[in-house]
C-alpha cells in the first residue's frame, strides 16, 4: 500500500511539472494479451519526452498528457506498442510477448542489468531453460556449444566430474594458472576451483557443480576484457555471471522436476579378440602380458575351456542418475522470495564411482520503502562422492588378462581375484575408496539505498564458505594365507580443506540526464576480496587391525599443512554516456592492490573504453535491416599469481625422523621483481537484425594479447631449483565469432528457432623471456621416448605437442614441424628409424568452435537439439601408446605378418628388406626381440598423437506441455511437462578410442593435449517430469 | 548546495587517503607460513646424510640388474635390457641433495660451523662423485646459486678434481675443533669427527682407484689415503632405517611378498655364489637373498623373465628379514670391507702380500658384517677355490668377490665397467636394448628434464660412450 502511495507521489510531481501544458489525464489497464492477466510494470512513455509514468500492481496506470500526445507502452519482455491519444481518456492496451525481445536486458558485471544494446561488446545470454534442458548436473557443461568463443570441454565421464571453460583461448601460459572465467553469483563471485586428488586422477569437481541449474534464471558470459573491466583481475579471463531465481509478485508458486537418466560408454577403442595371454607367442596363463601369446585357437588346443573376454565392455555398467527438485516461490509488493531443495544422486559407468549433491536455496527481497531496499541469497550444499581411480582403473584393464572375466573379482573370503600378478581394477575401484564430501554455504546481502532519484548507493558483501573433507582408503592385506592384497601396508589419508571468500564490494551511481537525448550514469566503487584456505593432510599407513581404518591404529603417520591467504582491493570508476538512444559510450577505470606480488609491483591500473552505435536510429535504412549496430572496445586488464610465490624458501620434505625434522630448500624460486601480467585487448562487432527481428548476425572480431606472463619456468634442477616464477613473455589470441539467430516459422501452433554460433581462435607466443628458447609446460608419459611435451616456442602456437618420430628422409634439419609426407627412413634392420629430436606433432587447442541450436515448438510439443563441434585439435593417446605396448589395438593383429616397411634407405633408394613383426625367432630364424610394437611402434610419438576433432549430438530433447483443458480437467496443477532427453547419442570423429572429449589432469590444469587414461565418455538418456502448482 | 560538494569531496579525498595508507598494511600478508625462508644447519645436515644413503639406493635399484644381482621378474624389462630410460627422479635427487649442501656449507662457512662445514664437503664429495661415475660431464661450477637456469657441463675428469678438493678441505674443516659439534642430525656418525675423517680418506682412496684405466692412477696414492680410512666394520658409513621411514629395499621386498613385483635376484649372482659357477658356496647368502619355498636358491636370467615360473616361492628374491633388506636395515654408503678390496687391488701390482691378505680380510669383515658364523667364514676363506694363495691370486678374484661384496650398490657397476663386465660366465642379458649392438651398458642417458629444459648444455652420448675414467 505504501509502495502505491509513493508511486502516486510521483505522479504528483509529474503532474505539478506538466500543468503548464494544458493536458489532460489519460488513464487506462494494461493487460498480457494471451492471457488477460494485468500487468504491472509498464513504462509509459510520452514519445519525444522523458516524462512517463509505470503501471502499478493492477496493471492501471494514469498521466497527464497532451492531446495529440502519443504514449509508448514498453515493458521487457513484451513487444512495445506506441498508441496516440487523439483526445482519448482511456487507453486500454494488450501487450504481446515477444521472446525475441527477451535478450534486450542482459545482466552484466555488479548484476546490473543493461541494455544491451547499449554494450560496446559481446555478450550472449543463456536462459533457465537452455540450461537445464540439456540434464548437466554440472553447469558449466551445461554451457557446451551454447556461447559462442567459449569453450567447454568435460575432463570425462565420471559422476560429478570436472569440466574445463576457456573464453577465446588461453591468456595464461602458466600452466597451473587458472585460465578459466569468473564465476559470478546474484553479483558476488563465487569459488570454481578443481582440487585434483594428489595421487592417482579420481576426477574430482570444480566448485561450480554444487550449483543447481534447476536455480538459475540466466547465465551471461562476459567474455572481452571490456566486458569484466569492473571485476578486476579476478576476471582476467571473462566472468560468467549467473542470475539465480527471484520470486514474483502475485500467487504462490510451486514447481517439482524429477528425472532419471542412464548413461553408458558412448565410444569404445578398436580392439583385437584373437591373441590371448602369454609373451613371444607362447602361452602362459600366469603371464604378466595380456596379449602377446598365441591366438586364441592355439590357446585351445592347450586349454579346450579358455575364452576371450570382452573387458572393455564387461567392466563397464549402466550409470543411473536421479535428480529430484522443489521450488516454491512468491511475493508481494513489498518482499518477495524464493525458496528450493534439491537432491541429485548419480552412479557412473565404471563400478562404484558416484557422486551426489544436496541443495537447499532462499533467495528474498525486501523493500523498506522506496528509498531502501535489502536483497539477500543463501544456497547451502552437500555434495560429494566416491571417486574411482579411473587412470589406475584403466592401467590395470590394459594389464589384466582377457582370457579371465574381469568381473570375477572377489574370493569368498573377500580377498582379490588376481591373474598374472595385476591387480583386478574392480576390486581395487571397489576398496580403495576415496570419498569427499563437501558442506558449502554461500551467501549474499545486498543493501541498496537510493537517497534522491539521481543517486544509488548500492553495498554488496557475499561470502563463500566451504569444507571439503575427504577421505582415502587403501586397505592393507587382511591377513588370509595367499591373499594378493591392494597394497603390502594399506592407508588413510584425511584431508581437509577450508576455504573460505570474503567479497565486499560498495559502489556509488550517478545518474545525470542532460537534455532530452543525453544522459550519462556514473559508477564509482571499492572492492575487497580477500580468500583464507587451508588444507590438512593426514596419512597414516600400516593397520594394525585389518580393515579398522582409522589413524589412530596405524604404525606410521605423516601430516602435511597448507595455509593460504590472498587479498585484493580495487578502486574503480565507470562512466556511461548514452546519446540518443544512438550512441553509447562507456568508459572504465580500474586499479587494483594485490597481496600476493611485491610490494611495489602489487598496484596495477588499467582503463577501458567502448563504443556502440545503433546506425539504424541515425541513419535511413530499408525496412528489411530492423535493428543494426556496430561496436568498438578497448580494454586492459593485470592479473596477478598465487601467494606466496615471491623468492626462496625451505621446506620438510618428509617427516621427522628419529625426532630430527629434515629441511631441504624448495624447488621453487620466485622472481623477486615479479609484476602483474597484462592484457589488452580490441574487439570490433556488428549486431545486426533483419525481417522485423526474425533473422540475426552477430559479428565479433578480437585481438588480444598477454604480456609481462607470470609463468612458473621448468628449469634444469641442477639450477638449485626446478621451478623458477618469473614474468616471461607474451601471447596472442585473436579471432572471430558469428552468431546466427533466425526463426524461419512463426505462426499461433508452430514455431522453429535456430541459433547457429562458431568461433575461431589463433594463438601465437609472440616472445619468451630472453635466454629461454622454450618453456615445458606439460607431458605425460609414453613407453621408452614416445613421452608427448608441451613447449611455448616462440613464434609458434600455444599448446603445440611435441614428440618424437619416424626419420624422414630428406627432412630439413631444422625444421621444427614434422613433415609426414616425406618418405619414412628404414633403418639396416629393415625397420623404420626413429627420429629423437622433439618435432611439433600436432596442436591441442581447437581452431574452431561452435554449436548449433535448433528448438521447434508445435502447440504443447517441442523438440530441440544442439549439435555442437571442434576442429583443427590434436591430442597425445595414452591410451594407444599402452595398447601397442600390449598387443590390445586392432591393428596389431598383424603382429605375425612378415612385410616390406615403406620408405627408403638412408641413401634414398626404396627399402626392400622383409622384416617379421613378431616376437622372438622369426620365419626367417632371426630373433626379433621383443616385436616390431615393443621394439619399434610404442616408442615412438608420432604414432599416438591424433585429430581429435569431433561433432556431437550434445543434446535431444522432446518435451510436451499439457494444454490448459487437459490441466484444467484433473485441476491439481497450474503446468505440466514431460520430456525425454538424450545426450552425446552421435559423435562423429577420426579419433580411435573413447570419447576424445576427455583429460585426466582434470578442469584445473591446462593439460588438455593429454587424454591420460581418462574416464570414458557417456552417452546418456534421461526422463524428466515438471509440474507447476 | 556548495557546501555539500565541498563536505563530499573531502569525504572522498579523507577515504582515499585512509584507504591507501591502510592497504599496505592490509595487503602485506605474502610472507610463506608454509615454509621458512631460512633452514637450521641440522635440518640441512639430516637430510643431507639420509638423502645421501636414498640416493645411493636409488642409483642401486638401476645399476643392480646392470651388474646382475638382480634380474626382472618379467621378460625384456627395461633395468634388465639396458634399454634407454630417462633418470629423472635419480638425476633431480642428486642435484637436490647437492643443492642443499651447497646451502649447508655456505651457511657452515659463515657462521665458522666447521665440523659442519666438513661433513657437507664430504657429502657433496660422494654425491658429486656418484653423479659423475653414472652420468659423465654433469653441470656443477654453474649450479646451486642461480647464477643462471642452464648450468654448464663440466667435464667429468675435472669435477674428478673438485671431488677430492672437496674431501681434503672436508678432512681440513673436521680436523679443527668446533663451537657447534653436530648431533644426533648426522645420520651417519652421529657427529662423531673422527669418523667423518676415516670416511673422507677412504672415499679419496676409491675414487683415486676408479682411475685405475688411466694414465693418472697411482696405487700408492690409493694406499697412502686408505692408510687413514677405516680401521674395521665399525667406521661404516651407513645410514639405519626408520620406524617412520622404512629400508627402501625392505618396501621392494615387502611389496613383492605381497605380489608387486620386484626384487627378484638374477641368475647370475645366484650361479655366482651357490658353487654352481666356483664350485664354492658362499655362506652370505642366506644373510643376503630368500630361498623358494622349497629351500632352494633359484635366479632369473636377466631379460628373459621367470619363464612358467609363478610370482611367488619359486624363484629367489630380496626378503624382508634379509641383512640388506629388513625394514630398519642400514643402506651402506661406504664400508671397511669395501676399503680392503681398494686395498687389494691397489697394492697388487706393488705389494701383492698386502693385497692378498686384504682380499682375504675384505671377503671376512664382509661375512662378519653381515653376521656370518665364524666357522663358515672360516671354512668359506680356507676353500681352495677362495683362498688360492698368493701365487695363484688374480686381479679377477678380487673383482669377483668384491662384487659379491658390494651387493646392490652402485659401486658395483664402476667396478663392472672398470672390468669391463670380465666377471666369470657373465651374460648379456636376453632381449638386449638393440642399440648397444651387443655391448654392455656404459653410462646413463641423461634425463629427459635436462634435455627438455637444458639442452643446449647436454652432451650428445650414447649408452657406449664410456665416463673418462673408463676410457
Amino acid at each position: 500500500m505504501r509502495n502505491k502511495l509513493t508511486l502516486l507521489a510521483f505522479l504528483a510531481i509529474f503532474q505539478i511539472s506538466s500543468i503548464f501544458a494544458q493536458e489532460r489525464t489519460v488513464s487506462g489497464t494494461v493487460t498480457i494479451a494471451s492471457d488477460g492477466m494485468p500487468l504491472p510494470g509498464v513504462n509509459v512513455l510520452v514519445k519525444g519526452t522523458n516524462q512517463g509514468t509505470v503501471t502499478d500492481m493492477d496493471g492501471e496506470y494514469s498521466i497527464d498528457v497532451a492531446p495529440d500526445a502519443v504514449l509508448v507502452f514498453s515493458s521487457l519482455g513484451f513487444e512495445g506498442q506506441e498508441i496516440a491519444v487523439n483526445n482519448q481518456t482511456t487507453i486500454n492496451v494488450q501487450m504481446v510477448e515477444d521472446l525475441e525481445s527477451l535478450d534486450e536486458v542482459v545482466v552484466t558485471s555488479f548484476g546490473i542489468e543493461r541494455e544491451k544494446k547499449a554494450l560496446g561488446y559481446a555478450v550472449q545470454e543463456i536462459q533457465a531453460e537452455e540450461i537445464t534442458r540439456t540434464k548437466q548436473p554440472n553447469i558449466v557443461s551445461a554451457l557446451q556449444g551454447q556461447s559462442a568463443g567459449v569453450q567447454i570441454t568435460n575432463s570425462g565421464g565420471a559422476p560429478g566430474q570436472s569440466a574445463r571453460i576457456i573464453i577465446r583461448g588461453i591468456n595464461s601460459l602458466d600452466p597451473t594458472a587458472d585460465n578459466q572465467p569468473l564465476f559470478v553469483i546474484d553479483g558476488v563471485p563465487m569459488d570454481n576451483s578443481t582440487t585434483e586428488s594428489s595421487g592417482t586422477p579420481r576426477g574430482l569437481s570444480n566448485r561450480a557443480a554444487d550449483i543447481n541449474p534447476n536455480d538459475i534464471e540466466s547465465m551471461n558470459v562476459l567474455k572481452g576484457a571490456a566486458a569484466t573491466a569492473l571485476y578486476g583481475v579476478r576476471a582476467a579471463n571473462g566472468a560468467v555471471i549467473i542470475t539465480t531465481k527471484k520470486g514474483k509478485e502475485g500467487d504462490v508458486k510451486i514447481n517439482l522436476t524429477s528425472s532419471i537418466g542412464f548413461e553408458e560408454v558412448n565410444q569404445y577403442p578398436e580392439t583385437q579378440s584373437v591373441y590371448g595371454q602369454g609373451f613371444g607367442g607362447e602361452y602362459d596363463p600366469n603371464s604378466f602380458w595380456p596379449n602377446w601369446g598365441p591366438s586364441m585357437d592355439e590357446i585351445r588346443q592347450i586349454d579346450p575351456d579358455a575364452q576371450f573376454y570382452n573387458i572393455w565392455e564387461d567392466a563397464m555398467q549402466t550409470g543411473v542418475q536421479y535428480d529430484n527438485s522443489f521450488n516454491i516461490s512468491g511475493g508481494n509488493q513489498k518482499a518477495n522470495f524464493y525458496a528450493s531443495i534439491s537432491n541429485l544422486d548419480q552412479e557412473g559407468i565404471l563400478p562404484f564411482s558416484t557422486w551426489g549433491r544436496t541443495s537447499a536455496r532462499l533467495n528474498g527481497e525486501l523493500m523498506f520503502s522506496d528509498k531502501f531496499k535489502v536483497a539477500g541469497n543463501m544456497n547451502y550444499v552437500i555434495s560429494g562422492g566416491n571417486r574411482v581411480p579411473h587412470d589406475r582403473f584403466m592401467e590395470r584393464m590394459i594389464y589384466n588378462t582377457q582370457n579371465a572375466d574381469i568381473t570375477d573379482y572377489i574370493n569368498e573370503d573377500g580377498t582379490m581375484k588376481s591373474r598374472g600378478g595385476n591387480t583386478n581394477p574392480i576390486y581395487d575401484a571397489r576398496f580403495s575408496t576415496f570419498e569427499d564430501e563437501v558442506n558449502r554455504i554461500t551467501g549474499n546481502l545486498r543493501f541498496t539505498y537510493s537517497p534522491f532519484e539521481w543517486m544509488d548507493v548500492n553495498y554488496l558483501i557475499g561470502t563463500d564458505y566451504f569444507s571439503d573433507f575427504r577421505t582415502e582408503i587403501t586397505p592393507g592385506p587382511m591377513g588370509i594365507e595367499g591373499e594378493v592384497p591392494l597394497s603390502s601396508t594399506g592407508f588413510i589419508t584425511e584431508t581437509r580443506i577450508d576455504s573460505r571468500d570474503i567479497n565486499s564490494n560498495l559502489f556509488v551511481t550517478l545518474k545525470k540526464d542532460w537534455s532530452d537525448r543525453l544522459n550519462t550514469t556514473l559508477r564509482v566503487g571499492n572492492d575487497v576480496f580477500e580468500r583464507d584456505y587451508e588444507r590438512v593432510d593426514a596419512t597414516g599407513s600400516d593397520f594394525v587391525i585389518p580393515q579398522f581404518y582409522d589413524l589412530s591404529y596405524t604404525r606410521q603417520l605423516s601430516n602435511d599443512q597448507d595455509k593460504r591467504k590472498r587479498r585484493l582491493v580495487g578502486l574503480y570508476g565507470d562512466l556511461m554516456v548514452d546519446y540518443d538512444e544512438m550512441l553509447f559510450l562507456n568508459i572504465t577505470a580500474r586499479n587494483d592492490w594485490t597481496s600476493t606480488l611485491p610490494q611495489g609491483n602489487n598496484s596495477f591500473f588499467y582503463p577501458s573504453v567502448n563504443l556502440g552505435f545503433v546506425f539504424t536510429e541515425a541513419l535511413e535504412i530499408p525496412d528489411y535491416l530492423s535493428f543494426g549496430k556496430i561496436r568498438a572496445s578497448y580494454a586492459e586488464v593485470g592479473k596477478d599469481t598465487d601467494p606466496y610465490r615471491i623468492g626462496q624458501t625451505y621446506n620438510a620434505p618428509g617427516d621427522p625422523l628419529n625426532g630430527e625434522v629434515r629441511f631441504s630448500r624448495d624447488s621453487q624460486f620466485g622472481d623477486l621483481a615479479l609484476k602483474p601480467e597484462r592484457t589488452r585487448s580490441v574487439e570490433l562487432g556488428a549486431d545486426l537484425r533483419f525481417l522485423e527481428n526474425r533473422l540475426g548476425l552477430d559479428f565479433t572480431w578480437y585481438k588480444s594479447n598477454s604480456k609481462d606472463q607470470i609463468i612458473p619456468v621448468p628449469v634444469s634442477a641442477t639450477s638449485g631449483f626446478s621451478t623458477f616464477i618469473t614474468n616471461a613473455g607474451e601471447i596472442e589470441n585473436s579471432g572471430v565469432e558469428f552468431i546466427l539467430t533466425a526463426n524461419p516459422v512463426r505462426t499461433d501452433d508452430f514455431r522453429w528457432d535456430v541459433t547457429f554460433n562458431a568461433a575461431y581462435n589463433q594463438n601465437e607466443v609472440i616472445s619468451i623471456r630472453e635466454g629461454i628458447e622454450q618453456i615445458q609446460i606439460g607431458s605425460q608419459f609414453g613407453y621408452v621416448g614416445s613421452t608427448v611435451y608441451t613447449f611455448l616456442t616462440e613464434g609458434e602456437a600455444y599448446g603445440n605437442l611435441y614428440g618424437s618420430s619416424y626419420a624422414r628422409y630428406g627432412a630439413d634439419e631444422d625444421a621444427t614441424h614434422l613433415d609426414s609426407d616425406l618418405p619414412i627412413i628404414i633403418g639396416e634392420d629393415g625397420f623404420p628409424e626413429r627420429n629423437t629430436d622433439l618435432l611439433i606433432l600436432g596442436n591441442s587447442t581447437p581452431k574452431w568452435i561452435g554449436g548449433l541450436r535448433n528448438n521447434f515448438t508445435y502447440k504443447g510439443f517441442d523438440l530441440s537439439f544442439l549439435i555442437d563441434f571442434r576442429t583443427g585439435v590434436d591430442q597425445y593417446s595414452q591410451y594407444d601408446n599402452f595398447f601397442s605396448a600390449f598387443g590390445i589395438p586392432e591393428y596389431t593383429l598383424d603382429r605375425n605378418d612378415t612385410k616390406v616397411f615403406e620408405g627408403v634407405l638412408t641413401d634414398g633408394t626404396p627399402n626392400t628388406q622383409e622384416v617379421w613383426l613378431g616376437q622372438g625367432v622369426g620365419p626367417d630364424d632371426r630373433n626379433y626381440g621383443a616385436g616390431f610394437y615393443r621394439n619399434t611402434y610404442r616408442r615412438v610419438s608420432e604414432n599416438f598423437v591424433h585429430d581429435a576433432s569431433f561433432i556431437k549430438l550434445r543434446n535431444i530433447t522432446l518435451g510436451y506441455n499439457f494444454q490448459e483443458n487437459i490441466l484444467n480437467s484433473i485441476g491439481l496443477f497450474e503446468s505440466a511437462r514431460i520430456s525425454v532427453a538424450a545426450n552425446n547419442i552421435i559423435l562423429y570423429t577420426p579419433w580411435d578410442g573413447y570419447d576424445p572429449e576427455s583429460f585426466s589432469a582434470g578442469a584445473g590444469g591446462n593439460a588438455t593435449g593429454y587424454t591420460g587414461l581418462g574416464y570414458p565418455g557417456v552417452q546418456s538418456l534421461f526422463f524428466t517430469l515438471n509440474l507447476g502448482l | 548546495m556548495k557546501i555539500f560538494k565541498t563536505t563530499y569531496s573531502y569525504l572522498i579525498v579523507a577515504t582515499l587517503m585512509i584507504f591507501v595508507t591502510g592497504c599496505d598494511d592490509y595487503l602485506d600478508i605474502n610472507e610463506n607460513p608454509n615454509n621458512p625462508t631460512d633452514a637450521p644447519l641440522a635440518g640441512l645436515m639430516t637430510n643431507s646424510t639420509y638423502e645421501t644413503a636414498q640416493n645411493t639406493y636409488r642409483l642401486g635399484s638401476s645399476t643392480s640388474y646392470y651388474v646382475q644381482f638382480l634380474a626382472s621378474p618379467n621378460p625384456a624389462s627395461s633395468s634388465d635390457v639396458m634399454d634407454e630410460v630417462s633418470f629423472d627422479n635419480t638425476w633431480s635427487n642428486l642435484y637436490n641433495v647437492m643443492t642443499d649442501l651447497n646451502d649447508l656449507i655456505l651457511k657452515a662457512e659463515e657462521t665458522e660451523a666447521n665440523h659442519y662445514e666438513g661433513a657437507g664437503k664430504i657429502l657433496m664429495a660422494v654425491n658429486l662423485a656418484t653423479a659423475v661415475d653414472a652420468f659423465g660431464d654433469v653441470p656443477f661450477s654453474e649450479s646451486f646459486n642461480f647464477e643462471t637456469i642452464t648450468p654448464a657441463y663440466d667435464e667429468d675428469s675435472q669435477l674428478y678434481d673438485r671431488v677430492f678438493q672437496f674431501l681434503d678441505e672436508g678432512i681440513a674443516a673436521l680436523s679443527q675443533d668446533t663451537d657447534l659439534p653436530i648431533g644426533n642430525d648426522d645420520f651417519i656418525y652421529g657427529g662423531n669427527a673422527d669418523n667423518w675423517i676415516k670416511f673422507a680418506h677412504m672415499l679419496k682412496a676409491r675414487y683415486l682407484n676408479h682411475l685405475s684405466k688411466t694414465g693418472a692412477y697411482s696405487p700408492t696414492e690409493v694406499l697412502a689415503a686408505l692408510d687413514s680410512g677405516f680401521e674395521g666394520n665399525g667406521d661404516d658409513a651407513q645410514v639405519e632405517y626408520f620406524d617412520e621411514a622404512y629400508n627402501p629395499w625392505y618396501i621392494v621386498a615387502d611389496n613383492n611378498e605381497n605380489l608387486v613385483l620386484g626384487g627378484w635376484i638374477s641368475e647370475q649372482f645366484v650361479e655366482a655364489t651357490d658353487g654352481t659357477t666356483f664350485g664354492v658356496e658362499d655362506p652370505r647368502l642366506p644373510f643376503m637373498i630368500g630361498t623358494t619355498d622349497d629351500g632352494e636358491y633359484i635366479g632369473v636370467p636377466n631379460g628373459a623373465g621367470r619363464g612358467s615360473a609363478s610370482e611367488q616361492g619359486e624363484r629367489s628374491t630380496l626378503v624382508t628379514d634379509g641383512f640388506y633388506s629388513s625394514q630398519r636395515a642400514p643402506v651402506l654408503i661406504a664400508t671397511y670391507a669395501e676399503q680392503k678390496f681398494i686395498e687389494a687391488e691397489a697394492a697388487f701390482s706393488v705389494d701383492k702380500t698386502r693385497s692378498y691378505n686384504a682380499y682375504l680380510e675384505g671377503i671376512s669383515a664382509h661375512m662378519r658384517k653381515l653376521g656370518v658364523e665364524e666357522s663358515d667364514i672360516q671354512a668359506y676363506l680356507s676353500n681352495p677355490e677362495v683362498s688360492m694363495g698368493e701365487e695363484n691370486f688374480t686381479i679377477e678374484d678380487i673383482f669377483k668377490e668384491k662384487w659379491i661384496t658390494m651387493f646392490l650398490h652402485p659401486e658395483a657397476w664402476v667396478d663392472a665397467r672398470r672390468f669391463d663386465y670380465a666377471y666369470e660366465n657373465f651374460d648379456l642379458p636376453a632381449n638386449l636394448n638393440p642399440n648397444l649392438n651387443e655391448q654392455f651398458i656404459r653410462r646413463l642417458r641423461y634425463p629427459d628434464s635436462e634435455l627438455s629444459r637444458n639442452g643446449n648444455n647436454v652432451p650428445d652420448v650414447t649408452l657406449l660412450d664410456r665416463i673418462f675414467w673408463d676410457e
